[in-house]
C-alpha cells in the first residue's frame, strides 16, 4: 500500500493544491498499485511511514503555524532523510528552504532544500510553463506568489522558465535535492502534468512502473500546453 | 446645487450611456467612466444628497441587493446597480439618478474606496471566501481592507454575518455594528484567525480564538438555512436599520437561478463561481441531466485550480455534459472523482445531448450572463 500524506490540507489549500494527492492516488490505481491518501491537520501528529508527502500553497499565517507544526519533531525531515518522495508547492517550497521573509523577520525553514525566500517587490500571478530535464515535454501550472527564491549549491533548479516567473530570479522555477521536489506552479502541477504524477509514483516505489495511456489525461494535458502563451 | 463641472459631466455621461444603448449595450460601464473622468470626485459628490447602502462580499450580492432595494422603495424612490455592475463606474453610473436611496452592491476590492466615498448609511457585509484569486491575492488581504475602512467610517453602520471570521474580523473595531449570527456554518477557508494568525478552534460551525474572535456573541440571532434564505434576512435586517417594514422573499429570488426555455426544454440556471456557491450548487436540488459550463475570463477567476477543493460527488450517477472554454479542466477533475461526462465545445451542442425536459446548468460568470441576460 502506498501511503501518500497530504499535509495540512485546511492550512496548506488555497490555491486547489490538494489535486495532487488526488491524482497520484488515481494513477496509482490505473496501474492496479494500492494507494491511500491521508489527511493530516495541523493538530495531528505526521506519520513518519509516509511514502509521498505534499505540501500546498497558503496565506501568510497559515504558512507560519504549519512550519511551526512541521519543526516540532521533525518528523517530515526524517522521512526525507530516509528517501520519501516530498513535493512541495509555493509556500510548502518556501517552508522546506532554508529560509524565508516574513512581513516582520527572517525564519528559518525545514533546511530540507537548500533556497532561500525574500519578498518581491510585485505579485508574479499567471500561466507559467518549464522545462525539465526529467521530461519529454514542458510543465505547465499556474503561479500566485511574490517571493522570490534563490538556489544555493546544493540544489538544481526544478526547471527553466518558458513563460511566467517561477522563483523570480534567474529564468528558474523550483529546486530539487533527492526526492525533495519544490516548485511555484499549482495547477494542480499533476493534475496538469501526468508526467510529473508518474515520475513521483516511480521515486516512492524505487522500480519503474507500467506506462499507462489515461486518454483525457493526457487530452488534457496536451491541451494545456498549447493555451500557454 | 451641483457645481457646473458636475452638471455637465453628468450630461456628457447620460449622453454617452444612451448612444450606447442605441448600440444595444447596457450603458452603465460608459456612462460611469465618463462621469468619473471629468469629474473624479462625481461619487462623493453625488453620495451626499442621498441615504446610501452598500452590499459587497463573495457570493450573493446581486440578489441581495435586489431584496434590499425593494425593501427600501417602501421609503422611497431608489436607484440601484445594473446587474452585476459593481465597480466604481457602475456606482458611478447609479448615482446619476435622483433618487433619495441609493442601494448599491460594490466588488470586494473596492468597497473600502467606495465607504470613504460615500459615507454610506448601512454597509451590508455577507461573506468572504476563495475566488478570483488572481486577482484578490489572498481573502486576509481583502479582509485587512475591509477591517481598516470598516473602524474608520463612524457614521455607517455594518450589519455583519458574523459566522463568517473574515466578516467579524472586518467589523472588530467598527463604531456602529449589528453582528448577525445564523448558528454558524463551517467555513471553507477559514482555518487560521484572521485577527491574530492563530489556528481557529472550530466545533460544530461555531468558532472562537483565544484572541476573543468568536461568532457566539451576536446581536441578532437566526436558525440555519441556505445561503438564499440567510440573505433575505440579512436584506431585512439592513430594512430595519432603515425602518423599513421587513418583506417576505421566496428562497428562488436570492439565488441566482434563471429557467429558459431551449426548444422543447428548460434549462435551470445556477451561477457557481467559486468553491463556496459550487459547494451551495451542488447541495441543491440537481437534475437528472446536468450541464456545466466553466469559462476562465478576468471575472470567472483565470486559474481553475480550485476545482479540486470541492466534491462532486452529488453529481454521480447523472448525465453530464461539459462545455465552456476550460470545459476540459472540469473533465479531467471529474474523471479523476470517478465521474465521467461528455464534453463538448457550446452550450447549444450540449442542450442537444440532453435526454428529459428538465435540465440542470451549472454555468461560470461570463457564461451566465452570456446565456440567460
Amino acid at each position: 500500500m502506498l501511503e501518500i500524506i497530504r499535509i495540512h490540507n485546511e492550512l496548506l489549500g488555497t490555491y486547489g493544491d490538494r489535486g495532487n494527492a488526488d491524482v497520484l492516488k488515481f494513477r496509482a490505481g490505473l496501474r492496479g498499485i494500492k494507494a491511500k491518501v491521508t489527511d493530516i491537520s495541523y493538530i495531528d501528529a505526521l506519520p513518519k511511514e509516509g511514502d509521498i508527502y505534499l505540501l500546498g500553497g497558503a496565506e501568510d499565517a497559515a504558512q507560519m503555524l504549519s512550519l511551526t507544526a512541521l519543526k516540532k519533531g521533525m518528523t517530515l525531515n526524517k522521512a526525507a532523510d530516509k528517501g520519501a518522495v516530498l513535493l512541495a508547492i509555493c509556500a510548502g517550497f518556501q517552508i522546506v528552504g532554508s529560509s524565508y521573509v516574513t512581513r516582520d523577520e527572517q525564519v528559518a525553514g525545514l533546511g530540507l532544500l537548500d533556497v532561500s525566500t525574500n519578498p518581491g517587490d510585485k505579485r508574479l500571478v499567471g500561466d507559467i510553463a518549464i522545462e525539465s530535464e526529467f521530461f519529454d515535454v514542458p510543465l505547465t501550472g499556474f503561479e500566485n506568489h511574490s517571493g522570490v527564491t534563490t538556489l544555493g549549491t546544493d540544489v538544481m533548479p526544478f526547471g527553466t522558465v518558458l513563460s511566467g516567473n517561477g522563483n523570480g530570479i534567474n529564468g528558474v522555477d523550483g529546486a530539487i535535492s533527492g526526492n525533495v521536489f519544490g516548485t511555484y506552479l499549482h495547477g494542480p502541477i499533476l493534475a496538469r502534468n501526468p508526467e510529473f504524477a508518474d515520475l513521483l509514483l516511480e521515486r516512492a516505489m524505487g522500480i519503474q512502473i507500467p506506462h499507462v495511456t489515461d486518454e483525457i489525461a493526457d487530452h488534457y494535458a496536451k491541451w494545456r500546453r498549447t493555451v500557454i502563451k | 446645487m451641483a457645481s457646473p463641472r458636475l452638471t455637465i459631466a453628468i450630461f456628457l455621461a447620460k449622453s454617452a450611456s444612451m448612444a450606447s444603448r442605441i448600440m444595444g449595450n447596457k450603458g452603465e460601464t460608459i456612462s460611469g467612466r465618463i462621469l468619473l473622468a471629468l469629474e473624479p470626485e462625481a461619487i462623493s459628490l453625488l453620495a451626499r444628497k442621498k441615504q446610501v447602502i452598500l452590499i459587497s462580499g463573495t457570493n450573493g450580492k446581486t440578489s441581495t441587493t435586489r431584496a434590499i432595494a425593494a425593501i427600501v422603495r417602501q421609503l422611497g424612490a431608489v436607484t440601484t446597480s445594473g446587474s452585476g455592475s459593481n465597480l466604481s463606474w457602475g456606482a458611478a453610473h447609479a448615482l446619476m439618478s435622483k433618487a433619495a436611496y441609493a442601494v448599491l452592491e460594490i466588488d470586494e476590492l473596492h468597497l473600502p474606496t467606495v465607504i470613504a466615498q460615500t459615507d454610506p448609511a448601512v454597509v451590508l457585509l455577507l461573506n468572504l471566501t476563495r475566488d478570483q484569486l488572481h486577482r484578490m491575492h489572498e481573502v486576509k488581504r481583502v479582509s485587512d481592507r475591509w477591517h481598516v475602512e470598516c473602524t474608520e467610517a463612524s457614521n455607517t453602520v455594518f450589519v455583519a454575518d458574523i459566522d463568517d471570521p473574515f466578516i467579524n474580523y472586518a467589523v472588530a473595531n467598527a463604531t456602529n455594528v449589528v453582528r448577525v449570527s445564523f448558528g454558524g456554518r463551517p467555513h471553507p477557508d477559514g482555518a487560521v484567525c484572521p485577527r491574530c494568525g492563530s489556528y481557529l478552534k472550530w466545533k460544530s460551525g461555531n468558532y472562537s480564538c483565544t484572541c476573543g474572535l468568536t461568532n457566539k456573541i451576536s446581536d441578532r440571532k437566526f436558525k440555519k438555512g441556505s445561503a438564499a434564505m440567510r440573505n433575505a434576512i440579512l436584506a431585512n435586517v439592513v430594512g430595519e436599520v432603515l425602518d423599513a417594514k421587513p418583506m417576505k422573499f421566496k428562497e428562488s429570488e436570492l439565488e441566482r437561478t434563471i429557467s429558459k426555455a431551449f426548444g422543447d426544454k428548460t434549462a435551470h440556471f445556477r451561477l457557481t463561481k467559486n468553491p463556496a456557491s459550487w459547494t451551495e450548487a451542488l447541495q441543491a436540488d440537481i437534475k437528472k441531466d446536468v450541464i456545466l459550463v466553466l469559462n476562465a475570463r478576468q471575472v470567472d477567476g483565470i486559474d481553475t485550480s480550485w476545482l479540486w477543493d470541492l466534491s462532486f460527488a452529488p453529481l454521480k450517477g447523472k448525465r453530464i455534459i461539459v462545455c465552456g472554454e476550460r470545459g476540459l479542466d472540469i473533465a479531467y477533475r471529474l474523471h479523476v472523482e470517478g465521474i465521467e461526462s461528455t464534453v463538448v465545445d457550446t452550450f447549444d451542442q450540449a442542450i442537444v445531448l440532453t435526454k428529459n425536459k428538465e435540465v440542470s446548468v451549472l454555468s461560470a460568470y461570463t457564461a451566465f450572463f452570456e446565456l440567460v441576460m
